[in-house]
């Protein structure tokens, strides 16, 4: 008893602080930073950039506008052929301003100054100018993280809109992806537009993506094709984003 | 002026006592976690920055046991899956980190000064990226085929880059944190004196 009382005199702030830490530690981990985002979100409230109206932005928004046109007359020929189709595409978003991004290098995720406070909810789509940026996968009452479509681990239905040739992609760190087509002779070649297919289950069909680079069709087990993400995400500061109608499937990030 | 000031405060005990030194502590913490997911200008190559976290758990280690590094590392590795995603987890590089750190015999081969302290910050930055690429790869061998996953020779690919990129900037950027830090924990007798 008394050797007890004797350690706990001298090692006794020592382990209640280790555990103080320990605790701590765990409790972050568990509410994935919560907290430490909601003080990042207030610290660089001053800090946050006006809309920009940079001239790559505005390429970045030409871009995007050529290729909604060739996928819009592409869908628009689907629709003489099929009756019944229906336009999934959500119609308001929330413009939300990047205020972090990955707290390390594995990772491809950005974190937002809007939370749940202004209606986000996980799954959400985040796009930018040029198009497609990635899916919300966690929410603070005042901030977001999201998990950016050039994450090697976010894998995303695609289709090419000029010959609707489908497959999937994967990010690549960068701004580049790759894609793997199911066919094994698809009819592509570098330059065509990309977008999301109607096969993806996070992500509504006819967003955006970007522009095929290169084609390597003797590829195993698939052909690939690399692609060129139209959104300059390294250069973005504001996202805009969209409500998911595909909510139910899992959210592991 | 200041330092005379510094010395007064020192000499009247607020100072040194234990509570501030953990106080001055946990915020030298919080402020590398708030500058991690920020990218200044000046502060990136390839798109990495660096690895702040890291910095901190090396200028801690540096003059402490084995015991307190690898505490210290968990600490911060667990905070760090917190800020992004939680598997692989970030505590194991980290704990290793700190307990290396503690295990070098800095008297006999690396005396304590900013190049020192670079360099391990350096080794230490290639160090905890490996641990990181050798968890990605088990998980990719464990994952099924079309489960989402990185791809082995992407993982090996990818870390090339990041671990020589953040090794770079990590020990440029080390004596920023560790400094201040170090000269903090000397006034205030926190690190152990060193052994021979």
């Amino acid at each position: 008893m008394y050797t007890l009382r004797r350690w706990w005199d001298r090692h006794g702030l020592r382990t209640g602080l280790v555990f103080l830490a320990l605790g701590s530690a765990w409790v972050l981990r568990q509410t994935q930073g919560a907290a430490v985002f909601e003080v990042y979100q207030r610290v660089s409230r001053p800090f946050e950039s006006m809309p920009t109206s940079a001239e790559r932005i505005e390429t970045a928004e030409m871009q995007e506008l050529q290729q909604r046109l060739t996928e819009l007359e592409s869908q628009n020929q689907q629709l003489q052929e099929m009756l019944g189709y229906v336009q999934s595409r959500p119609t308001e978003g929330i413009t939300a301003p990047i205020i972090g991004r990955s707290a390390d290098h594995w990772w491809q995720q950005v974190t937002l100054g809007r939370g749940s406070r202004d209606g986000i909810q996980v799954g959400g789509i985040v796009a930018g100018p040029g198009g497609l940026v990635g899916r919300i996968t966690h929410v603070t009452p005042s901030t977001s993280r999201v998990l950016l479509i050039s994450d090697p681990t976010s894998q995303v239905g695609v289709t090419i809109s000029r010959s609707r040739h489908m497959g999937y992609m994967r990010g690549q760190a960068a701004n580049r992806a790759v894609m793997e087509f199911f066919d094994k002779v698809p009819d592509v070649q570098p330059g065509d537009v990309v977008s999301t297919s109607s096969f993806s289950q996070l992500f509504p069909p006819g967003f955006p993506i970007g522009r095929v680079e290169s084609v390597n069709l003797s590829k195993s087990p698939a052909p690939e094709a690399v692609i060129e993400l139209s959104a300059p995400i390294n250069a973005l500061e504001w996202v805009v984003v969209y409500p998911n109608s595909r909510t139910e499937v899992s959210n592991n990030p | 002026m200041i330092k005379s000031l510094l010395f007064n405060l020192a000499q009247s005990g607020i100072y040194t006592s234990p509570v501030m030194n953990w106080v001055v502590t946990a915020f030298s913490v919080l402020l590398c976690l708030f500058i991690s997911p920020t990218r200044l200008p000046g502060m990136e190559l390839l798109g990495v920055g660096p690895n702040w976290l890291l910095i901190w758990v090396v200028a801690w280690s540096i003059r402490r046991t084995v015991w307190q590094g690898a505490i210290a590392g968990l600490v911060l590795g667990l905070i760090q899956d917190g800020m992004t995603a939680p598997h692989p987890t970030h505590a194991i590089s980290l704990a290793v980190v700190g307990m290396l750190t503690a295990r070098i015999q800095k008297q006999r081969y690396i005396q304590e000064d900013f190049i020192s302290v670079a360099l391990i910050v350096f080794g230490m930055a290639v160090l905890a990226e490996t641990i990181t690429a050798v968890q990605f790869s088990l998980q990719g061998i464990g994952a099924s085929a079309y489960a989402a996953h990185r791809a082995l020779a992407e993982v090996w690919f990818y870390h090339q880059r990041i671990a020589l990129s953040s090794a770079i900037l990590s020990s440029l950027w080390a004596p920023v944190v560790y400094y201040p830090l170090n000269r903090w924990w000397q006034q205030t007798n926190a690190v152990e004196p060193s052994q021979t």
